[in-house]
């Protein structure tokens, strides 16, 4: 297991790189813009002049002056969209892509168990997400200082809890998706689709009440996004960590029982679920 | 070799929807052995090859290898065989010597690094090459070198020379006879009549699903029909040689050139060609295809 978390974490350097060189400095840039932001005069006033539909979307936008709507409005609503698409591909081609290249044919000949494929390239997944969030948490706390946050590096770090939880929810959907699907585009496709839905649902249920209802049902209705400053909701964590690890096992029981495809063998149909044959 | 079973195939049964890939295969293949199993493209061998490695789950039917359900036990399995599949796909963004080196810590780094080297000399195989510069035949001896790197008590190789030279498939009947040597079990599947008469103790041959055949490889070239080109110095009439048994003349042309197929072996055409004043001869081989093709045209003849 260890083999696939090192040759996982191996293969997705390049995004680690990349994806933690753009969110540290972007954390530097808006972090020193907190401070620029107090002498803007008129800056609230303006804020209630821009139409409802859009304002509906950053909930928190008129706490703006304070660490915890300004971090909210300009980080941590959006960056689940953002960062959510990297884990949805990341997830999606983490074992299916590999089958669809073939690579996964040799791969399972090797005296490594399913299980062992499967937990260390996701446990691989995870620590990346883990780089990726902390150095994107370096960019806010090493300004923090001369920003005027007046924030401990602690509670600048709680609300990457919940932003990271609710990336692995979606990462882990999407890889559950792969393998339900015929094809691990598929996949990217339907679980990118549905968090982006999720994202439009916080503006439109704002908007419109009546939506407020199945918004409820979704599990960005349970992300803290900025407020975890103050504080880990610890009910709403726990639930999407019990839908998150729901995902998982599923994942991984139909990985167990997945019949390895090869080009030119098989179809490209919905799998079902096998059980051991029966013997002759 | 001894009597120990290395392989168990008993009714194997497998399909994909409505196509039955597999139609109760059976064989049995013993320690030390190097068998050889032949059959046309979609006859059931990579499917066979790869329920015994666990990758696909038959229907019915059971499979041992050395002993071991893989079906109940696939990582004991997948420690004792070394795999080369047919269509053999690598990490692209890999140099060879990243990709040995993973797949010698998948083993749980139970490999010798100088038997490495050596079977990349023998094969010579760069490793410092990444996996996306190279050609077919050099992907192939990485998947050689991968499956042999830590001397498997059972080799599954589909197809072990696609893709290599003539010299290079030399160098792999090399490997392979001396891997059978050191107790080495081969199983390895194959469309090269030449490479199967050459190698196997034993064969199999799978057609539709179903074992059709387990022979001797000495009894393929009695199955083989081949087509023979002579050419007479002047004009002659060869003629006579459409009275040779297991011998049609094809065609005679001007005199001086004639065309035969041949059944079997060529003795008794030999000798009958004594007689004639030949400048030049002309052997086409048959492909496996033409060889099943002709072979069961000849049993379905018998039949009716």
């Amino acid at each position: 297991m260890f083999t696939e978390i090192k040759h996982t974490l191996r293969r997705m350097r390049g995004a680690i790189i990349g994806w933690g060189i753009g969110l540290f400095a972007y954390g530097v840039m808006m972090a020193n813009f907190y401070t620029s932001l107090e002498m803007m005069e008129g800056f609230l006033e303006n804020l209630e002049n821009y139409p409802p539909e859009m304002l509906a979307f950053f909930p928190n936008i008129f706490d703006i002056m304070s660490p915890k709507g300004y971090m909210d409005t300009y980080f941590f609503s959006y960056m689940t969209l953002i960062i959510g698409f990297f884990a949805v591909t990341a997830c999606a081609n983490l074992l299916v892509g590999d089958e669809e290249k073939g690579i996964l044919d040799l791969l399972v000949s090797y005296p490594v168990s399913r299980s062992g494929f499967f937990w260390g390239r996701l446990l691989g997944f995870l620590l990346a997400m883990v780089i990726i969030l902390l150095v994107s948490w370096l960019g806010w706390v090493i300004p923090a200082g001369s920003s005027g946050f007046n924030l401990s590096a602690l509670e600048l770090l709680q609300p990457f809890a919940p932003l990271f939880l609710v990336l692995v929810l979606f990462g882990v959907m999407a890889l559950l998706f792969s393998l339900l699907l015929p094809a691990a585009r598929l996949a990217i496709g339907l679980a990118g689709g549905l968090l982006l839905v999720n994202f439009l649902f916080i503006g439109l249920a704002n908007i419109n009440p009546d939506l407020q209802v199945i918004f409820e049902l979704t599990p960005l209705y349970f992300y803290q996004g900025g407020a975890a400053i103050e504080g880990i909701d610890w009910g709403s964590f726990l639930g999407l960590l019990g839908i998150t690890m729901v995902f998982t096992l599923l994942a991984w029981l139909l990985f167990q029982r997945r019949e390895i495809r090869v080009g030119g063998e098989g179809g490209w149909k919905l799998p079902k679920l096998s059980f051991r044959a029966s013997r002759g | 070799m001894n009597g120990k079973k290395a392989i168990e195939v008993h009714d194997l049964h497998k399909s994909y929807g409505k196509v039955q890939a597999l139609r109760g295969v059976n064989f049995e293949v013993r320690e030390g052995e190097l068998f050889g199993f032949l059959g046309p493209n979609g006859a059931g061998k990579t499917t066979t090859i790869r329920c015994m490695l666990d990758m696909i789950r038959p229907h019915s039917g059971s499979i041992r290898i050395l002993g071991i359900d893989p079906q109940k036990d696939s990582r004991r399995v997948h420690a004792l065989v070394g795999y080369l599949p047919g269509e053999l796909n690598m990490e692209a963004n890999l140099r060879v010597k990243s990709a040995i080196r993973y797949y010698s810590e998948l083993r749980g780094n139970h490999v010798d690094p100088r038997y490495i080297a050596q079977l990349a000399e023998r094969l010579k195989l760069d490793l410092e090459t990444p996996i996306k510069n190279l050609s077919k035949g050099n992907k192939q001896k990485v998947g050689l070198v991968q499956a042999l790197m830590h001397k498997p008590r059972l080799l599954l190789m589909d197809e072990p020379t696609s893709g290599l030279d003539p010299l290079m498939q030399q160098e792999v009947y090399r490997l392979l006879r001396e891997a059978k040597k050191s107790g080495t079990t081969i199983f390895f599947s194959s469309h090269i009549i030449n490479e199967v008469e050459n190698l196997a103790d034993r064969v199999a041959i799978i057609n539709q699903g179903v074992i059709v055949e387990e022979a001797n490889p000495g009894n393929l070239v009695k199955m083989e029909v081949r087509q023979m080109q002579i050419r007479f110095k002047g004009l002659v009439d060869a003629s006579c040689l459409d009275e040779v048994p297991g011998v049609t003349l094809v065609s005679h042309g001007n005199g001086s050139l004639a065309t035969v197929r041949v059944e079997g072996d060529l003795d008794r055409l030999v000798k009958a060609l004594g007689e004639y004043p030949i400048s030049d001869i002309s052997l086409q081989r048959q492909s496996l295809e033409e060889v099943f093709l002709s072979y069961y045209k000849t049993a379905k003849e018998e039949v009716y």
